[in-house]
């Protein structure tokens, strides 16, 4: 490792030690939980430590991914609250308005995301999910407007956003990625209503936003009218590779609490709960080498398709393993209802961890959609036929 | 894996060709002298080539993919116990090829020694027993042969004439740190063995999907199948990238024996579903898809299985973590 990154861990590592926030696992509400979770990304746009992935003459800007790859582990070494409420801001936002967005918009919008704005993203329909080209929501242009009627879902921390990166359906003409457009929406305007998602566990990380003739100004559309498909690309290729690997490292950092709970149920001894702490150790360790090769693989342009699909099923199925376990060991107790910790995946509050960790086997390309991109462009099997009569 | 790993890759895989069901062990045996990777590891103080476990591993993944028959990795652990003690004479003759074994079982205290490779046509064996480490001529020891299903191995049981026989090469604490330096190199050839088969299981089954028809269509079209191997390239990925960063490192037994567990169930996984996707054709011996089977169920057994290793691996968590 260059003594460049090298000295960058130290900084790092040192700055961390006098700032990173110790209670924020304490936050008894959600809205307790953003609060801190502005605080803390306050904190590290000051610092330089919360855009190393911009260009550079931003603060802290420049970073190449090996010193953005010192950066994520260190923040999950100090087990530092983990950039939620504004990822979608500072990875989706910016890699959308920096590929595709005009000098206008950036100027508009990436500066005043430093200063707290936040965006969430309005993609997934109640019947566009891993069909995401099936988006219905309407953008009828009115003069110099796009009226906007529909509703979208699983929209992370919708209900405390400012803005949103918005796709809709402005033509039903041709293939049905076609006719898609992507625009910049605000959360103020009149017609958006937000529902938080109650989830399965009692979180509310995620929301719905109902749409009721918003009005859009044209000079807020990325691309043009029709090419929101090939926008919604970037904004979905803004981001690969550090968030597994720090959730990777974060996992491993967390199988004291499984250590502990064997140990507070009287199973240190139990030969067959300590295989499978084996086996689950290896399968931890597995994930998080594959998920340093990846980004070793991204550093050195070695990437390949279907990589990336392969690095997020191996940690979801681990992070299901891991919560497995705990529940299992923990028996009776687990079954009993705790209170949960907002913005973490590895609580010790077994159940919960258990019930959440299918968020990662859903969300952000379902398992079976990741299954399809490593058999169909990877492996190179062939493709179902497309069309399907009833 | 930088270029120079690369390019070991490379030639091992040349020098060994693709798998096949009558694997060339003599040819094989030629090639690896040829190419000095007996002697890979050793210092090149000594006349080896002085490479690390990374490259010893690269080599046994080669080994693996191409299903090479021949006791390998036992020649492997005679040439690290000769190098470590300095028996110069005996390790310039297992360099350059001259076949000498070692058992591929967890070690014991047992008279009789279990899972010797090649002992009929091997001039020593190793004899490794708690405190003394003892080579042994083995035109001294009586053999029993142990046919295995797995047909690219050829195991015996050995017994040496007495407790005192050969020349003892290490005792007391190097005896010790010998015998766990053993181990976990034959941990790590296992399972560098048993990903690079897995490999080649995998490959062929996409392969076989690919060209196979029924109901007019390939059988890889149907998302089922897609869907199974590609929960066959995770499981292969995640470990792959488990054994290059134990290989590199400079793990304690238990997690190498962790490694070892991971990656041969692996294999097994991979090697088992193998046979369920080629069909009738997997279950025949006239398709190579047995021959990863029976390696894959072999490794699992050699060298400490699952059940033995998993509660290791789990007390050291309890332990380190604590």
């Amino acid at each position: 490792m260059s003594v460049t990154l090298e000295t960058l861990r130290d900084d790092v590592c040192t700055w961390l030690a006098g700032n990173a926030p110790k209670d924020w696992r304490e936050a008894a509400t959600h809205e307790a939980f953003v609060t801190g979770q502005r605080q803390w990304f306050g904190k590290l746009v000051a610092a330089g430590y919360a855009i190393p992935h911009w260009p550079a003459g931003w603060q802290g800007g420049g970073r190449s991914l090996a010193e953005q790859k010192v950066i994520y582990e260190e923040l999950a070494r100090a087990d530092a609250p983990r950039l939620l409420l504004s990822f979608v801001s500072t990875y989706h936002a910016f890699a959308t308005l920096q590929e595709c967005g005009n000098d206008a918009q950036r100027a508009r919008y990436l500066p005043a995301i430093l200063e707290g704005e936040t965006w969430c993203q309005g993609f997934s329909e109640p019947g566009a999910g891993s069909d995401l080209a099936a988006i219905k929501t309407r953008g009828e242009r009115r003069g110099d407007v796009y009226v906007v009627n529909g509703q979208k879902l699983w929209s992370t921390m919708a209900q405390y956003a400012d803005k949103c990166l918005l796709l809709v359906r402005t033509s039903s003409e041709g293939a049905k990625q076609a006719g898609l457009t992507y625009l910049l929406m605000d959360m103020k305007a009149p017609g958006v209503t937000v529902r938080p998602i109650h989830q399965i566990q009692g979180d509310e990380e995620f929301a719905e936003i109902f749409l009721d003739n918003v009005e859009v100004p044209l000079t807020e559309r990325v691309g043009e009218e029709g090419a929101g498909w090939a926008v919604a690309q970037a904004t979905l290729s803004s981001e690969r590779g550090l968030t597994l690997m720090e959730l990777g490292y974060r996992m491993r950092g967390s199988m004291g609490l499984l250590i502990d709970l064997i140990r507070k149920s009287g199973k240190a001894g139990d030969a067959g709960v300590l295989r499978e702490l084996g086996r689950l150790s290896a399968q931890v360790d597995a994930t998080c080498a594959l998920a340093d090769r990846f980004l070793h693989n991204r550093i050195t342009g070695a990437e390949q398709v279907g990589d990336a699909s392969i690095v997020k099923n191996s940690y979801s199925r681990t992070l299901r393993a891991w919560a497995d376990l705990g529940v299992r060991v923990g028996g009776l107790l687990e079954q009993y209802r705790k209170p949960i910790t907002f913005g973490d995946l590895n609580t010790g509050n077994w159940m919960a961890d258990f019930m959440n960790s299918y968020a990662w086997t859903i969300a952000g390309g379902s398992e079976e959609v990741q299954r399809n991109i490593i058999a169909e462009r990877m492996l190179e099997m062939p493709r179902e036929p497309k069309s399907w009569v009833a | 894996m930088s270029m120079d790993r690369t390019e070991l890759r490379d030639s091992a895989r040349k020098a060994f060709g693709a798998s096949s069901a009558t694997g060339d062990a003599a040819g094989n045996w030629a090639k690896l002298s040829e190419m000095g990777w007996f002697m890979m590891t050793v210092p090149e103080a000594q006349g080896g080539l002085g490479l690390g476990s990374e490259a010893h591993a690269i080599i046994h993944y080669e080994l693996g993919r191409s299903l090479v028959p021949g006791p390998v990795i036992a020649q492997m652990m005679l040439v690290e116990a000769l190098a470590a003690t300095g028996q110069s004479d005996l390790l310039d003759r297992a360099m350059a090829g001259g076949k000498m074994t070692a058992s591929l079982a967890l070690p014991t205290e047992d008279d009789v020694i279990a899972a010797v490779p090649d002992a009929d046509v091997a001039s020593h064996v190793l004899v490794t027993r708690q405190g003394s480490i003892r080579v042994v001529p083995l035109d001294r020891c009586t053999i029993a042969a142990q046919p295995t299903w797995d047909e690219t191995r050829r195991l015996f049981d050995v017994r040496p004439p007495s407790a005192s026989d050969g020349v003892v090469i290490a005792h007391g604490q190097a005896a010790e740190q010998l015998r766990t330096s053993l181990l976990l190199q034959m941990l790590l050839a296992l399972s560098a063995d048993s990903l690079g088969g897995a490999e080649a299981a995998l490959a062929m089954t996409v392969d076989y999907l690919k060209t196979r028809r029924q109901f007019d269509r390939p059988l890889a079209m149907f998302q089922a199948l897609k869907h199974r191997v590609a929960d066959l390239k995770i499981a292969h990925s995640a470990a792959e990238a488990l054994l290059w960063d134990r290989a590199a490192g400079r793990p304690s037994l238990a997690l190498m024996a962790s490694l070892k567990t991971h990656c041969t169930e692996a294999f097994r996984l991979i090697a088992e579903d193998c046979i369920q996707l080629h069909g009738g054709i997997g279950l025949t011996q006239e398709h190579p898809c047995h021959l990863f089977f029976k390696r894959a169920m072999l490794n699992c057994a050699l060298g400490g299985d699952a059940f033995h290793w998993e509660e290791v691996a789990g007390r050291a968590v309890m332990e380190t973590t604590g």
